[in-house]
Formats: C-alpha cells, sequence, structure tokens
C-alpha cells in the first residue's frame, strides 16, 4: 500500500517552475558618483560603452551624478526619488577611501541595494585598478549567480537583457556542498533513513530542480527569438572559489544577481560575499 | 470444516456474543486505544480460540482432502479464508509495483492539464478518477493518490480554500467507486466469493448505481463547497500557465516498463474479470491471478522485490486473518445462528421490501461506527447458512450497505480516515462532528438512492 507522504512526493517532484520571459528595456539611466565632474562624465561614458548596443541602452536616457549633487544617503536616495532611474551605475565605497580595502560595499552602496527596487550595475571602482584584464570591453559572456535559481525569471531576464546578441548566458546554480555534507552527517545519524540512499537521492533532487529550469529558459528563450546561447552550470561546490575561478577561466564579463531577501532587512546571504569580493568585473545587483 | 456436532449451551453463545461485541466496539475505538486492527483482533482471535477449546467447542482433527489424502492442519489456519487473503496480497503488490512505472501519476496529471486548471472541471475530472481508480485498485489507494494530487494541484494553482470540499468529496466518491466491481473492496469480495456472484455479473449490476450516484455526489459537492468555474481569461491565462508546470513524464523511469505496466493493468483486470470463466485458470481461483500478476511485476525490480513485501499492510492482512479465526469460533459457539435468527427476523420472510431496506440500512449504520469487513464477513455466513440464492437482492443489500456506511463517519471506512488524515495534515480543521454534518447530504441521499436501487433494479 503507498503511503500518503511517497505519493506527495511523487506529484511534487513532477511540478516545475517554467521560466515566464519578459523584455527588459533600461530607458533612464542614472550614473552615482563621488568624482569632480569630468572624472565623473569620464566614468559615466565608460558606463555608457560598457552597456552600448544593449537592449535600449543606446536610446537610453542618461544623466550622471558627481559627488557635490547629493549630500549623504538621504540626498542620494531623493535624487533617486526624482530621477526614477530604471538602472543605477556606480561603485563601491561612495564619499569614502574604504576602496582601498577589499572588505566592504561602503554604506551608500549597502543602502542602494536594500532600499529602492531598482537594479543597480556596480562597477569595478574608477581609482582602484582591480579591474580583470577582460573587464568592460564587452557583454558576450555574462553569468547568472545564484543558490536557487528556480522560479528567478527576473534574475535571467536581466542576464538576457545584458548578454549581447550572439554572446554567452551562463545560468549557475552551486549548491553549497558543506552544508549539504552537514546534513548528511545528520542522517547519517539516523537509524531509520538509509545515509547511501539519502545522499544519492538528495543529491539529484537539488541538481535536478535548477536542471529542469534551466531546461525551460533555453526554450523560452529561443521561442522569444533571443539571440544568445544559453549554458547550463549547476554543480556542488564552494561559491566564491567557484565563482572566482569562472570568472577567470571563462572570462566573465557581467555577474547578474539577487540581493534582496524577503526575511531580512541585511543582504541576502550568499549577495553579500560575492558583491565585497568580486571586484574584478562588473555585478548587475537586483 | 466438520460442523459442530453438540448443542451449545445458551450462556456460553452469550458469552462469547459479548466478547464478538466488545471486539467490535474496540475497533470502533481504534483511535482512541492507540492499538493497531491486527493486534486489537489478534487478542480477541487467541482469546476465543483458547477459550472455545477449553470448552469443547472447536472440532479438533484431521482434514480430508480430494482424494482422500488426510492432513494435519492447525484450526486456525484452516479458519482462514486464503482465496481472499491471496487476492488482497497480490493486488496490493501488483498495484505497488504498478505506481512505480508512472502509470497512475501520468494519467492524474494528464487529467490535471487537461482542465487547464479550472476548479470545477478539475473537481469533476479527479472525481471521475477517484472513482475509478478506486473500483480498479483499491479505495485506499485511490484515495491517497487522487488525494495527494489534489493537495498539490490546488497548491499549484493558489486554491488551498477548496481542499477540505476537493478531499471530502473524494473520500465519499472512494466508497462509491468502492461499489463498482467485485475487486473493489473486500466487502465485495467476501460477499461476492459467497455469493457466486461473477465480475461481469457484479459490473452489470452495480454500474448504473455508481453512476449516478457519482454524478450526484459531484453535482451536490460542487454547490455546497463553491467550487466554480473560472471567470474571466486572466484566470484562464494564470491557470493554464500553472498547470502547464506539470510535467506527466517526471515519474516514468523507463518508457518500456511504463508501457509493459499499462498493458498489465489492463491484463489484469481482464483476467480477473473472466477467472470464473476461463478453464483451468477458475479452478485455481482469482486469488491465484492476483499473486501470478504480482510475481510478473515483481520481476522488473526482481533485485530489490524485499522492498515491496516491506510496504505490503501486514496490519490489514494479520487483521483478516485473525478475524477469520474470530468468526470461525463465533461460528463453532453458535453466536452467528443466534445473530441470524436476529437477521431473519429482522429480513422477514421471503424478500419482502421492509427485510432488503432494513438490512441494507442496518448494514450502512453497523459499518458506519465500525470496520466493514466484520460485518460482511458475518452476514456472508450467516445469509449462506440460510441458504439465501446468489441471486437475491439480499446479498446486494450487504454491498450497499456495507460499502455507503463508510460515508457517514470520517471511521467508517479506511479511505474515508485517510481523506481526514490528509485534511489534518495540510492545516485545515475537521472534527468528527464536522464530518459528520458536512457528509450527511450526500451519505443519507446515497443510501437513499441505494435502498430504491437494490428494491427496483436488483
Amino acid at each position: 500500500m503507498p503511503r500518503i507522504d511517497q505519493v506527495e512526493s511523487v506529484f511534487r517532484s513532477a511540478v516545475r517552475d517554467i521560466f515566464i520571459y519578459q523584455r527588459v528595456r533600461f530607458q533612464r539611466i542614472l550614473v552615482l558618483t563621488d568624482l569632480d565632474v569630468d572624472k565623473a562624465t569620464g566614468f559615466g561614458a565608460a558606463c555608457r560603452a560598457f552597456l552600448s548596443n544593449d537592449d535600449g541602452g543606446d536610446s537610453a536616457e542618461w544623466r550622471t551624478l558627481h559627488g557635490d549633487e547629493f549630500n549623504g544617503i538621504d540626498g542620494m536616495l531623493g535624487q533617486i526619488e526624482q530621477q526614477r532611474p530604471d538602472l543605477i551605475c556606480t561603485y563601491r565605497n561612495l564619499h569614502s577611501r574604504a576602496w582601498r580595502y577589499p572588505h566592504s560595499l561602503g554604506m551608500y552602496l549597502d543602502v542602494l541595494l536594500q532600499d529602492i527596487d531598482t537594479p543597480v550595475l556596480v562597477m569595478p571602482h574608477p581609482e582602484a585598478n582591480y579591474a580583470a584584464e577582460h573587464a568592460l570591453r564587452d557583454r558576450d559572456t555574462v553569468m547568472v549567480v545564484t543558490d536557487h535559481l528556480n522560479g528567478q525569471h527576473q534574475l535571467v531576464n536581466h542576464g538576457a537583457a545584458l548578454t549581447e546578441a550572439g554572446g554567452s548566458l551562463i545560468l549557475s546554480h552551486i549548491e553549497d556542498e558543506r552544508i549539504f555534507e552537514r546534513y548528511i552527517e545528520a542522517i547519517g545519524k539516523i537509524d531509520t533513513i538509509d545515509t547511501d540512499n539519502a545522499r544519492e537521492r538528495l543529491r539529484h533532487q537539488l541538481l535536478k530542480e535548477p536542471s529542469n529550469y534551466i531546461a525551460s529558459c533555453i526554450a523560452r528563450l529561443a521561442a522569444a527569438d533571443v539571440e544568445l546561447s544559453v549554458e547550463a552550470l549547476v554543480t556542488f561546490g564552494r561559491h566564491l572559489p567557484e565563482y572566482k575561478s569562472l570568472i577567470r577561466s571563462r572570462h566573465i564579463d557581467l555577474l547578474v544577481m539577487n540581493a534582496k531577501d524577503d526575511d531580512q532587512l541585511a543582504m541576502h546571504g550568499l549577495a553579500y560575499p560575492l558583491a565585497v569580493e568580486l571586484r574584478q568585473i562588473p555585478l548587475l545587483v537586483l | 470444516m466438520e460442523p459442530n456436532p453438540h448443542h451449545v449451551p445458551l450462556g456460553i453463545t452469550l458469552l462469547f456474543t459479548a466478547l464478538l461485541t466488545a471486539m467490535i466496539i474496540a475497533l470502533a475505538l481504534e483511535e482512541k486505544l492507540h492499538a493497531r486492527k491486527s493486534v486489537i483482533v489478534g487478542v480477541f482471535a487467541i482469546g476465543c480460540l483458547l477459550l472455545g477449546s477449553a470448552l469443547g467447542l472447536m472440532p479438533f482433527g484431521d482434514i480430508i482432502l480430494p482424494g482422500g489424502h488426510q492432513l494435519h492442519m492447525p484450526i486456525y489456519i484452516e479458519a482462514v479464508d486464503w482465496e481472499v487473503i491471496a487476492i488482497i496480497v497480490g493486488s496490493s503488490l501488483f498495484v505497488d509495483v504498478t505506481l512505480r512505472s508512472g502509470l497512475f501519476s501520468w494519467v492524474a496529471i494528464k487529467l490535471t492539464k487537461a482542465s487547464a486548471g479550472d476548479p470545477l472541471k478539475l473537481l469533476w475530472y479527479y472525481g471521475v478518477m477517484t472513482v475509478m481508480f478506486s473500483a480498479a485498485l483499491n479505495n485506499v489507494t485511490a484515495m491517497i493518490i487522487v488525494g495527494s494530487l489534489s493537495v498539490v494541484s490546488l497548491e499549484r494553482l493558489e486554491r488551498h480554500h477548496l481542499l477540505l470540499g476537493f478531499l471530502l468529496i473524494e473520500g465519499l466518491l472512494t466508497n462509491i467507486g468502492g461499489l463498482l466491481t467485485l475487486i473493489s473492496s473486500v466487502p465485495n469480495i467476501i460477499v461476492g466469493n459467497a455469493a457466486s456472484i461473477g465480475f461481469v455479473e457484479f459490473f452489470l449490476k452495480s454500474s448504473p448505481y455508481v453512476l449516478v450516484a457519482t454524478v450526484f455526489t459531484l453535482w451536490l459537492g460542487a454547490r455546497l463547497f463553491g467550487i466554480h468555474g473560472l471567470r474571466d481569461e486572466a484566470e484562464r491565462t494564470k491557470a493554464t500557465t500553472l498547470v502547464a508546470g506539470f510535467d506527466e513524464n517526471d515519474g516514468i523511469h523507463s518508457r518500456g516498463f511504463f508501457r509493459f505496466a499499462a498493458f498489465a493493468l489492463v491484463a489484469f483486470i481482464l483476467a480477473i474479470a473472466t477467472t470464473s470463466i476461463t478453464p483451468v485458470v477458475r479452478d485455481l481461483g482469482m486469488g491465484f491471478v492476483a499473486m501470478g500478476f504480482a510475481v510478473m511485476m515483481l520481476i522488473r525490480y526482481k533485485s530489490e522485490a524485499d522492498q515491496f513485501f516491506k510496504a505490503v499492510d501486514w496490519d490489514l492482512i494479520l487483521f483478516f486473518m485473525s478475524l477469520f479465526v474470530v468468526i470461525n469460533v463465533m461460528e463453532h459457539a453458535e453466536v452467528l445462528t443466534l445473530i441470524g435468527s436476529g437477521v431473519r427476523w429482522l429480513i422477514g420472510a421471503g424478500q419482502s421490501v421492509g427485510g432488503v431496506a432494513s438490512l441494507l440500512l442496518s448494514s450502512a449504520l453497523f459499518s458506519s461506527v465500525t470496520d466493514n469487513i466484520p460485518l460482511a464477513a458475518m452476514l456472508a455466513k450467516i445469509l449462506a447458512a440460510q441458504q439465501i440464492p446468489g441471486e437475491s437482492s439480499l446479498w446486494w443489500a450487504v454491498v450497499f450497505g456495507a460499502n455507503l456506511g463508510g460515508n457517514i463517519t470520517p471511521i467508517g471506512s479506511a479511505s474515508t480516515l485517510v481523506a481526514v488524515t490528509l485534511i489534518h495534515k495540510h492545516g485545515l480543521s475537521l472534527s468528527f462532528g464536522g464530518f459528520v454534518r458536512k457528509a450527511a447530504p450526500y451519505a443519507l441521499a446515497q443510501i437513499a438512492l441505494a435502498v430504491g436501487y437494490v428494491l427496483v433494479v436488483l
């Protein structure tokens, strides 16, 4: 006789999150800097060059704010409220010299990423020289970064919008190996659960869901005639080392990630260390 | 089994009647006692057998096989109806292995997608599926499959508030579906065997009632629980997108085995239906057919067959075996004769309208508070002892009463108990009284319809 839980699991496993494609266009772009007018204009031009040829970027209305145009966090939020941009381009540690130490985002970016819904393109600091050699040249390899890809339509839509025509969009989902091993270790101490079976089935299930979602992304993007190739990267590992290695080996031009977490005021758990440490290339943070 | 040549004093018969009553009360209080059916009836079986033997009621001795061979067999072995046990074990193994093929989830998800997420269509599709699965498998498995799917799909469609109505209606429909074929429920098997009613005859006689009762239950359910169709295009588009996320192929791990399972299921139903007319097989019986198909399916999982044996409902099997022993002792203690005289009084002489109706109603009432299997087993013995012919509507009164009584209370049948378990598991509140109040309009109408049907048609 089948058990209720057993049959419910069969049906739950059959439910897929299907990707919903929605074209993303940036019509008003705000460049936020702490630089003087000349340098701010130069940084704005670099942002514009990086986003050129994107879907709407060339025809977008650009506005660059230099350091004297806003004072404090309230001033910054006031400017954003006034401009109502679709995208904000900025960098870490505004109005601070802390960019010399790779340990924080700075209070402006902290508030910006949590307090407003507008996507933020975090560029390498204009005065630092830590940008990767391949950074800011083009956007032919864009990677979506998450530890839970299922149902993240906005993340994929933004990744697709910022990938150059004919480029590669890598949809990555990395399950934390250490957390997984900790659960398996706990399961290993429970006599009613077969540990080997649990390891095998859990590993399979955790990778199956994002793989299915990526399959639906590939199908829906192709159906919408979006000119890019989608690659799946679904694996177990440790986030930071894996992403650092991929940025180097695959010459990733842009990372797209989520920063908000409905359950907390602070940044989403995975996003903060990535945003602090992956300084070599631009990040689009939603 | 040799008949007991001795006259049993009335005091002893009353003592055993009290024991039988105590067992039935204990079964009704199964949840309160925190004891499984098998343990409750097992304790009574051992007690009754010891007492019956001590009082000299039990006829010990060898049994004579066809061909004149003498065989020594313990009395508690020969008391068991092994044909019934073989049908239950074989069918449940067959269903468990077939479930692994992904066949039932494929059918269930296909129907979900065909509904395009419309709650009213979903109710009708799931209702019909409940009846068909109850008929082809058994009502508990049907409730588990359709109930679990209802939970997942209503969650997906963001219509959790309709779950109580869906689960309750499906629970009630399992007992309607349980009337459709001879193997759909255990009372059918017991009564069908005792009255020599064949599979095809059973189906032809019960299916018109099942059709009408199903349509009525779904119509009333939709009205009383406010289950409507989708109202506008926006709702339809959203629902269609949400159900499109179901993948019917997810549970299919081997296309070959999926096709084989579909073929085997059809073959199983045909083989069971034609057992009584197929040469050689008719001598081996339905139990052989069920066990044969179970073994055939297990070949696919030959290295892990033990996993399926572990999944067999041993509580149910040991409950049956113990129950047969108890009934055997009751027969020798002349308890069944005593109850039989009560039943004779109830049904009157011949087949009066009042008699048939009374038997159906009292069977329904009895099976609403305790297990319908002891009732069916006991009444089958009593009617057989009174040499009631197989074509008599009294047999059908027992079948309809025993099955439909399960819809009066949540403990009336195993499948309504599964429905209530699912309701509670998903955070909905439904008390015993709440179930009775909500189920009453359906149960009363179904029983009234059954009385009319048995009297007029059968």
